[in-house]
Formats: structure tokens, sequence, C-alpha cells
């Protein structure tokens, strides 16, 4: 079984009288990109900096690395990479010399360092920027610059709290693409976001979050099977009448089926051929249809049936 | 490490545009502006220059003849002397040339001058100076006259005692230094530039507090200790503000002429501690937790100004009025401690006030250094 890199036992935190984390409880095996979703204010950050002890809280327990994690855990913090949501880079420095400082902040050795330092460079394809200034770079390239400035140092666990916020697509990819590579190459990865579709591409296990607490947890099929739905059938059609929607509603697996919009919308929980069966009722109606969809579900569908409310619904 | 970060602290503060542009540029303009407008100040309404007049002689006046060329020659020369006749020497007293006319009848002294109204003060002190000459040269020649009449043997004693009644006024000064009144501006715009070191020292404060910056909160989760991140930041920030402040006192000094006196490495050794004051000063506003960043920010310049205008950098007088009713002010005020001590290194032949000046300017570093330290232990944040 894989050691424990992160536990986080009965974690409360409370601003007055709002409670930003309710009891939350995490444990982060070596080797997991384990991800943290939930909408803003589901408390991903607050966690985040609990964790690294920036931040006080009222109860609970955090051990990182097999020790309780305080702000003089030198040796933890030794192991940790940070990429904030914000990027925390100086703007008097270039690209070399601010992977070097924060680098430095970690290895001492200036060989190793420089090492280290041409490493991250090559592991963010910063090659042709080295001697720019971040305000001279896009923000895709000042995200990686970030990212670098966070995992120059080798970390064993890397956290990324919402790091491809406000970045253009292609960035995004090969964001996505380095954490993977940072994984396949031994480290531990934390991630949080509140973009379902990069948690699912990237994250080994995922923690689901609102309003402080932990709703959900586990991969994104154990996730997926936690709820009814197991498939959604979308036909563009006119107004459908009543008695149509009755009898697609009295369909083995269908649990509801309603239409808005010129949009036919037919939620199944099991069985297979739903969507024969659902043309095959429009057909004998005379009713013409266009496009015909069926989406198996996402973690956006498991956070709608748990809190009643979709994912960006709540940002 | 140490080395590393201190390199670092001082690349990012030297390549930091905005706070050179204050640091350098500032004392620049403000410096060539003190310049322009106090320039020849002094010297017309303070340093004594050579007065104009014209003589106009009836009969014999061979003692005045005398006593006028003794005091027209030499360098120090009082009087610059015209003989003329009547007609001509009015002439030059309407266009200005000379500032009186001495009319001289048998060794009998009068004197004609311009209206004092619409004179400039300058023109005023030259008809005080003629006027003062004329009573004086009557006074004494009515004396000597008197003395040749009736005691003619007590002659010399009479004399010696005139010499000596010149004597007692004789201009005595404390030392050697520039005694121009213009140039507390100066010192209180060195004053200006140490203390806006606040702003490099508030910059410490926030990039070594996670709840205040995104690189506060990198270097918490860093292993390296707050305590030698903090000292290294400082150290950084110091030399850049000592570099500053070296510029700003050369280019007074050497561009603009601005006499600091005889004791030049003793004023950048005095704008020097008044820059770790300002540094410290500004870390410690920083470290206040409760202010946001721009709170802080706008607080830092706001008692910078504040500070200035007590020293005497906006009114030339306010210092002395703050010595009168609150004396206790001046001997706390960062910027007065600063431009003080620059005053005693020139009023003061001896380094006994200077270093007292210094000695308090250490304290109060020190004192802000602690309270910054102090406030940035916190090893938790409530919030972020």
């Amino acid at each position: 079984m894989a050691d424990t890199i992160v536990k986080i036992e009965n974690l409360v935190k409370r601003y007055k009288d709002l409670i930003a984390l309710d009891h939350l409880n995490l444990e982060i095996k070596q080797g997991e990109v384990f991800g943290l979703l939930g909408p803003n204010g589901s408390g991903k950050s607050t966690t985040i900096s609990c964790l690294l002890s920036l931040l006080a809280f009222d109860k609970g327990n955090i051990e990182v690395f097999g020790r309780k994690m305080t702000p003089d855990n030198y040796e933890a913090k030794r192991n940790i990479g940070i990429i904030m949501q914000n990027v925390a880079v100086f703007d008097e420095l270039t690209v070399i010399e601010n992977i070097d400082y924060f680098c430095g902040l970690y290895i001492k050795n200036r060989e190793e360092r420089k090492k280290c330092v041409q490493d991250a460079i090559a592991f963010t394809e910063l090659q042709d920027f080295t001697r720019f200034y971040p305000k001279k770079l896009s923000g895709g390239l000042l995200r990686r610059l970030n990212i670098a400035c966070g995992i120059a140092h080798k970390p064993k666990l890397i956290i990324l709290d919402e790091p491809t916020v406000a970045v253009d697509p292609q960035s995004r990819n090969k964001i996505l693409e380095g954490i993977q590579k940072l994984n396949a190459e031994g480290a531990t990865i934390i991630y949080t976001s509140h973009y379902m579709e990069e948690v699912e591409q990237i994250c080994t296990r995922i923690a689901i979050m609102d309003k402080g607490k932990k709703i959900a947890e586990g991969t994104k099929d154990e996730l997926k099977k936690m709820i009814k739905n197991t498939e959604t059938v979308s036909v563009e059609t006119s107004a459908v009448p009543a008695d149509v929607l009755e009898k697609i509603n009295a369909l083995p697996h269908v649990y509801s089926a309603c239409c808005t919009d010129g949009r036919l919308e037919v939620k199944c929980s099991g069985g297979k051929h739903n969507l024969i069966r659902i043309l095959n009722v429009l057909q004998e109606s005379d009713l013409h249809f266009g496009r015909v969809f069926s989406e198996l579900p996402t973690l956006n569908d498991v956070f709608l049936e748990i809190t009643g409310k979709a994912l960006r619904d709540s940002d | 490490m140490f080395l590393h970060n201190l390199k670092y602290e001082f690349l990012q503060n030297i390549r930091a545009r905005s706070l050179i542009l204050w640091l350098i540029l500032f004392p620049i303009i403000l410096g060539t502006f003190f310049k322009v407008a106090f320039s020849g100040i002094y010297e017309t309404t303070t340093v004594f220059s050579t007065v104009p007049v014209a003589v106009v002689e009836k009969g014999s006046n061979e003692n005045f003849r005398q006593v006028m060329e003794s005091l027209s020659e030499g360098d120090d020369a009082l009087f610059e002397t015209y003989y003329s006749d009547e007609e001509s020497a009015l002439k030059l007293l309407e266009e200005k040339k000379v500032s009186g006319i001495l009319y001289a009848v048998d060794e009998q002294v009068s004197i004609t001058v311009v209206s004092a109204e619409g004179g400039t003060s300058a023109e005023g002190i030259r008809r005080t100076i003629i006027k003062s000459f004329v009573e004086q040269y009557n006074a004494n020649r009515s004396i000597i006259m008197d003395t040749i009449s009736h005691s003619p043997e007590k002659l010399n004693d009479v004399v010696s005692e005139l010499s000596e009644d010149m004597k007692c006024n004789e201009n005595i000064p404390l030392t050697n230094g520039n005694h121009d009144n213009m140039l507390s501006y100066f010192y209180n715009l060195v004053a200006m530039v140490a203390l806006l070191g606040s702003d490099l020292g508030l910059g410490i404060a926030v990039s070594s507090q996670g709840n205040l910056s995104a690189i506060g909160a990198r270097k918490c989760c860093s292993p390296t200790r707050k305590i030698v991140s903090i000292i290294t930041s400082m150290l950084g920030c110091i030399a850049v503000q000592t570099v500053c402040i070296f510029f700003s006192i050369s280019f007074l000094a050497f561009v603009l002429q601005v006499d600091f006196g005889a004791k030049l490495p003793m004023v950048y050794l005095a704008g020097s501690v008044g820059g770790v004051l300002g540094v410290s000063f500004g870390f410690a506003i920083g470290s206040v937790s409760k202010l946001g960043v721009n709170a802080k920010g706008t607080v830092t310049t706001a008692f910078t100004l504040v500070c200035c205008f007590f020293s005497g950098l906006m009114i030339g007088n306010m210092k002395a009025v703050v010595s009168t009713y609150a004396p206790w002010f001046n001997e706390i005020n960062p910027a007065a401690v600063i431009s003080d001590s620059l005053y005693c290194l020139n009023f003061y032949d001896d380094y006994t006030r200077f270093t007292q000046k210094i000695i308090t300017m250490l304290v109060m570093s020190v004192i802000f250094m602690l309270i910054g330290f102090f406030l940035t232990r916190r090893r938790k944040y409530a919030s972020l």
C-alpha cells in the first residue's frame, strides 16, 4: 500500500460566524494526482493554506510526510512545491533570475541549483524567454514561469492552486500535460480547480467540496457511480406534447424527461438501448427531430445531484 | 543562501523604477528648484558687498579724503568712491550707480540718499551703512576736534579709545561653516530622501508576509527562516538606499555646488544613517497587519511629508516654531533629527552634538526594526 503523504483530520476553520472548513478529512497517497474540485468559496484554497501552515485553524490535525505540519517543519517544506493562484514572481527580476531566486530558498549548493533551474526552464519550455522580465511575458508564459518557480527544487509534493485561471486553451493544455509529466516523474500532486474537465482529465482521485465540506471522494468512475444518472439523452425537436412526454417517462430506466427551448432532455439510470427506445417513441408519435446526443454523466452531474446545483452556477 | 538572497534583494530594488524615480530624480528636481529659487538670496541679504558712493567736496577735506581712501582699498573695501561735482553725483544717484552722495565741506560730512520707498532690502542695508558711517565719522571728528582744542595731550589716548570701540563691533564667527540660512532647505531635502526609503522598508514587510502578498506566501512556504529572509531584505534595501543617498548628496554638493561645509564625508554618513532610519520606519509600518498594502503605502508617504513639513522643508522657520511650542517633537521627528545632524556638522567645530544626533537616529532605527520583527514573527495568519 502506498505511503500517505498528506493526512488531514477533522479540520475546522472559522472566520467569525462563517465556517470555511467543516470537519474536513482527506488522505492523499504517494504518486496520486489528487483533485480538489468545488466552486469558488467552497474551501479549496483555505484547505491548501492550512496544509501549508500559512493559515491558523480552529480544530483538527494535519500531517505531511508523516509529521505534523507546523510553520517550522522545514524538512517538510523543503519537499513541497507550491504554485499559487496568483502569480508570485518579482517584476524586477528576469525569468531565469526569478527561478534561481526561488530555487535558492530551497537549495544552497550553487551547482545543484544551476542544474535545477535549467531543468525547470526546459520543463516549462521557457528557453527562449530566460532574459525576459515578467511584464514582457504573455499570460500563459507568466503562468509557466510561476510553475517553474514552484517546481525548480524538484519537490516530492506539488500543490497547484487553480494554476490555469485566465490562461488560453493552448497554454492550459501545456500546463496540464506538464502536471502529468511531473507525476510520471514521481511527484505527488494536489490540484485544486473549479474546472471539472481539467480535474477529470488529470486527477487519479478527486474530492468534491462545497461550503467547506467534502461532499464526495473517489476516482472519477467511483464518483459517477454514486449518482442515479448513467446517461442523458438530448434530442433537438419541436414542442413535445404532454402525452408523448408521459410515454417517454414510462420507458424502462428513464427517471426524468422534459422539453425546454426545443430540446428534449431524458435522464436514464442504468439499462441499455435507452436512445433507441426514446427515438422509437418520437417516431411513433410522428414528431420530427434533429440532432441527437447521448452523454455519459460528468462531475457536474455528480455535483448537481448531490448539492442540487450545478458547479458552474455556484461560481 | 544569505548572499544569494542579498544579491537578488539588491537587484530587484535597484531595478524598481518608481522607487529610483523618487529616490534619485526627486532630489535632483527639488534640489535644482531650491538652488534656482534661493540663488543669490544669501549674498544679497547677508553677505557684505562694497557700497558705491559719490563724494562732492567743498573746501579743504584732507582728513576725510584719507579716511575715504583707507575705506576704499583692499579686498574688503567698505566703499567704492566716485569723486565728482554735485550735478554728476545726482545723476549717478538717479541712475542708481551709487547708493548715496557724501557732501564734505571743510571736513564736515553730510549725506544724500534715494528714498527708502520701493528700494530692495540690499539697498536699505547700503543706505544704513552710509548713514552709520557718516554719523560715526562726524561724532569722532567732533571728539577729536574737542580734544585738540581743550586737551591736546590726551589726543593719543582718545584715538586709541575710539579704535577700541571699533574692535567691539568685530564679527567673531563660531565656526568656519557656511551660515547660509537657505542651507536648511537642502538639509531637509536630504532628510526627505532618507525617509523616502520607508517605501523600501514597506516592501520588505509586504514581501515577507503571507497575508500581504503572493510572494510573501511563497517565501513563508519555503524552508528559509523568516529572520534570514528579513535580514537579507533589510540589508539589500539599506544598500540601495545608501547608493541613492550618496548620489543625491553628491549631486547637491558637486553639481549644484551646495556648500555643506568642510565635513562632507560626515554628511554622507549622516545621510546613510538617515536612510537606515527611513527603511526601518517603513518596515515597522508595513508590519502592522491590520492595514492593507495601499493604506500602508499612504501612511508611510503621509508620515514622511508631515515629518518633513515640521522639519522645515516647506516653510523655512517651522522647526523654530516647533522648538518654541513643542521642543520634544524635534527630538523625535526623524526628519528633524536628520537635518539637525547636518546642521550640527556645519555650525559646530566639535562632533558632540553630531554624535548625539547619529545615536538618536540609530536608536530610533533599532526601535522600528524591533517593532517590525515583533509584528512579522507571526507564524500563521488568521486570514489570507
